[in-house]
């Protein structure tokens, strides 16, 4: 008996079908960049972490550049990327020699990619595309520049950040007080707290200074109170680490008596940005990041500049740029420093509707500056308060262990045994000294 | 239908089975190898092989390492196993998993049990509780801790509103160093009951009805049959889920970013948590690779200690 055979294919017939079949998927990728490559404009490849309302704004940026360059042969592809994974891609991805093109970085943050030559130095470049450095400020230039590196300039800068105390208008009014006339120092500050907290018995339910019990929050204000106190993280040449602990130490005392002394905020707030938005909280400071979302949110609300709570008035600063990263084709760099050239160029909308104050002096100068984007009472805080802004990132390899805008790192780990009650601030200021001497003799 | 395989040129004469075991294989039958097979498992052998084998070795290689994706990994010896040893946040988590494993496992053995029971008993609205045991299992762990997060709220947390009703003061479930891991693994029982349950229950349908019937014949009330019939039924049930409880509770990570990252002050930490750190947030792989190995080693040496403690077999 003959059976039909011609749909069984030979094992020599299945191997070379399957091998084809494999073969196609593997090549396909390949294929499809180099094969068709001939008629596609260059396609630049830029990460980003902003996922929030600012990320919104900065798609705009982005497709603003796609628009103005359709018949340019040059074209800006955005890729999201969680904030927090985003250095470990980077370096797989520079390690692969597949990195993106440019992404955004925070000044004094990428020292040890500086030294791995992950980011790439821009001084060569910025000359040659014509990007006027003369209007950016200098304190804009300087944090840009990782003096241990040759000096060399890591970051376009494209805004500039600090932290400012937002202010429930519907609170103020309830308790009586004027917000044409903001807290100014520790004492009023403390004054305006308590007028605006409610409790039930000893239990404070709604923070007239809204803290959390652990994470970013207490960190940064501590490091905010320690630096007016005299306080300093890493002396001015990098070599002595916790400069002034006595001030340090006081700055602790008093984060930890917003809780147990004046009971002027609870440590039961989980998501401080969620509390504030839904009235758990009077005073908030944080970043300009957040004003479009709660204006979206229908929040009734103003921005004050830090109070000088420890002597010197100061607040804390944090510098978003673009960086560029490093490249198996060195040809890219130049279509990369012209997208970056004219994202910067036309940073407008980014520095009012966006998120920060602008490093560009022509920006600053442009009449429409003030009226433009977010209301000025509740922006103008972030722009003015910049002269205050002085509190800046450590540029050594272990720079994020010494930041102050943490809720993982050394410091913020030591500070959460402290905020705990585990540990005296004593101890964690001698943990803080001993660690962070170790970080600055690494160099 | 297989045609080529039934070739009657190629049957065994008569006569000829035992001389056939007994004779040399021809030459040209052991070059011939089915390589089709092999092309079949190499589909799943060699990303197996890619994704899971060689990430263990070089993993346990990264922990004798410095590296930080860029550059070669810089030979240390054991210096990462030094650090992790004198680092007290590796303690604290390591500590903190001992916890979880001493809440989470009982809590999910007895309520698994006492839900696959409940259902057993094929009482009205018996399906309906089985699809609400299971249900939480389906969810994804961040979803189950994004949810957890608000019922555990100090000031508008459903759980400390009802507790209210006791007399019960508002507990600091998850901001506090001394309620934070309790807080994480009640979300935790939650979640994962829904596995011990469907476990549970299947052993108790394989349960001989006429095993529980001659029992009560013989006067055995409930709690007899419990005892001495049904427990000892699902020895091996029970065994399993406590293992693979054990395994997954040391495993924990999702559930503690989600709620707590770990804190306040490293209460609620888990070593899965502090590899994450140190190697996503620092980049100090070599450091987390030393943890990942130390974990490994507990694992091992606590599932085979369950084995003594908990045989399958009496």
């Amino acid at each position: 008996m003959q059976f039909p055979t011609t749909s069984r294919p030979s094992r020599r017939r299945f191997l070379k079908q399957a091998g084809a079949i494999t073969g196609a998927a593997l090549a396909t990728p390949w294929l499809g960049n180099r094969v068709f490559a001939y008629n596609k404009p260059i396609e630049i490849v830029h990460w980003s972490w902003l996922a929030a309302s600012d990320g919104e704004v900065w798609a705009q940026m982005i497709k603003n550049f796609n628009d103005a360059h359709t018949d340019k042969g040059i074209q800006i592809r955005l890729e999201l990327v969680p904030e927090e994974q985003y250095t470990t891609k980077v370096l797989t991805a520079a390690a692969t020699g597949q990195a993106p093109d440019f992404g955004w970085g925070t000044a004094g943050k990428a020292a040890q990619m500086a030294k791995d030559g992950v980011i790439v130095p821009l001084d060569d470049l910025i000359s040659a595309s014509g990007l006027d450095l003369s209007d950016f400020s200098d304190a804009s230039v300087l944090a840009s520049r990782y003096p241990k590196y040759d000096n060399k300039m890591f970051m376009v800068p494209m805004d500039l950040m600090s932290l400012q105390p937002l202010l429930n208008l519907d609170h103020v009014a309830e308790a009586g007080l004027d917000p044409a006339a903001p807290p100014t120092d520790g004492a009023s500050l403390l004054a305006w707290g308590e007028a605006m907290t409610k409790r039930e018995g000893d239990t404070v339910t709604r923070s007239g200074l809204l803290m959390t019990g652990s994470g970013v929050h207490p960190t940064v204000t501590w490091g905010i109170v320690a630096e007016q106190m005299g306080f300093e993280r890493a002396s001015a040449d990098l070599k002595t680490a916790a400069v002034n602990a006595e001030a340090g130490i006081k700055a602790m005392e008093w984060v930890l008596g917003l809780f147990d002394t004046a009971k002027v905020a609870t440590r039961d707030v989980t998501d401080r940005y969620k509390a504030f938005g839904v009235g758990q909280g009077s005073i908030f400071w944080t970043g300009p990041w957040t004003l479009s979302g709660y204006m979206k949110q229908g929040l009734n609300f103003a921005s004050f500049q830090m109070p000088n709570i420890g002597g010197t008035q100061k607040t804390y600063f944090e510098m978003g740029g673009l960086e560029l990263y490093v490249q198996s084709d060195p040809g890219r760099y130049e279509a990369t420093m012209e997208a970056v050239r004219w994202l910067s160029d036309n940073s407008f909308l980014w520095t009012t509707a966006g998120r920060g104050a602008a490093p560009r002096k022509s920006i600053l100068a442009n009449p429409d500056y003030k009226t433009a984007g977010i209301p000025w009472d509740k922006r103008g805080a972030f722009i003015d308060g910049m002269a205050i802004a002085s509190i800046p990132e450590i540029p050594v390899l272990d720079g994020p262990e010494f930041t102050i805008y943490s809720g993982g790192n050394f410091l913020a780990k030591t500070l959460e045994q402290v905020w705990a009650g585990i540990s005296t601030p004593e101890q964690a200021m001698a943990q803080l000294q001993e660690g962070w001497q170790k970080s600055l003799d690494k160099g | 239908m297989a045609p080529r395989i039934f070739d009657p040129n190629r049957l065994p004469t008569e006569g000829a089975t035992a001389s056939a075991t007994a004779r040399r294989p021809d030459f040209s039958e052991i070059r011939r190898v089915d390589w089709a097979g092999y092309v079949l498992v190499g589909f799943f052998t060699i990303p197996f092989l890619v994704f899971n084998v060689m990430p263990v070795f070089f993993g346990t290689y990264v922990a004798f390492t410095e590296w930080r994706i860029i550059g070669t990994p810089e030979w240390v010896g054991l210096e990462n196993f030094r650090t992790a040893f004198a680092d007290k946040w590796v303690a604290g988590a390591f500590r903190n998993v001992l916890v979880y494993a001493l809440i989470i496992v009982p809590g999910v053995t007895c309520l698994g049990l006492a839900a696959a029971l409940f259902v057993n008993q094929r009482w009205p609205l018996a399906t309906l509780a089985r699809t609400l045991f299971f249900a939480p299992y389906v969810v994804s762990a961040t979803v189950i801790g994004l949810i957890w997060v608000w019922m555990l709220d100090t000031q508008f947390g459903l759980v400390n509103h009802y507790i209210g009703y006791l007399g019960i003061a508002p507990i600091a479930w998850l901001t506090s160093p001394e309620w934070s891991l309790v807080g994480v693994s009640i979300a935790s029982i939650w979640w994962d009951m829904g596995l011990a349950f469907i476990l549970f229950l299947a052993a108790l349908q394989d349960i001989p009805k006429d095993l529980t019937e001659a029992a009560s014949v013989d006067g055995a009330g409930p709690p007899e049959r419990l005892w001495f019939i049904i427990l000892p039924m699902m020895r091996p049930v029970i065994s399993m889920v406590i293992t693979l409880q054990v395994i997954s509770t040391m495993r924990i990570f999702s559930q503690v970013y989600v709620m707590t990252n770990g804190g306040p002050a490293g209460s609620s930490a888990s070593p899965i948590h502090y590899i994450y750190q140190a190697a996503i947030q620092r980049n100090d792989f070599g450091l987390a690779s030393a943890v990942a190995i130390l974990l490994f080693l507990v694992i091992i040496v606590v599932a085979f200690g369950l084995r003594f403690v908990v045989r399958e077999r009496g």
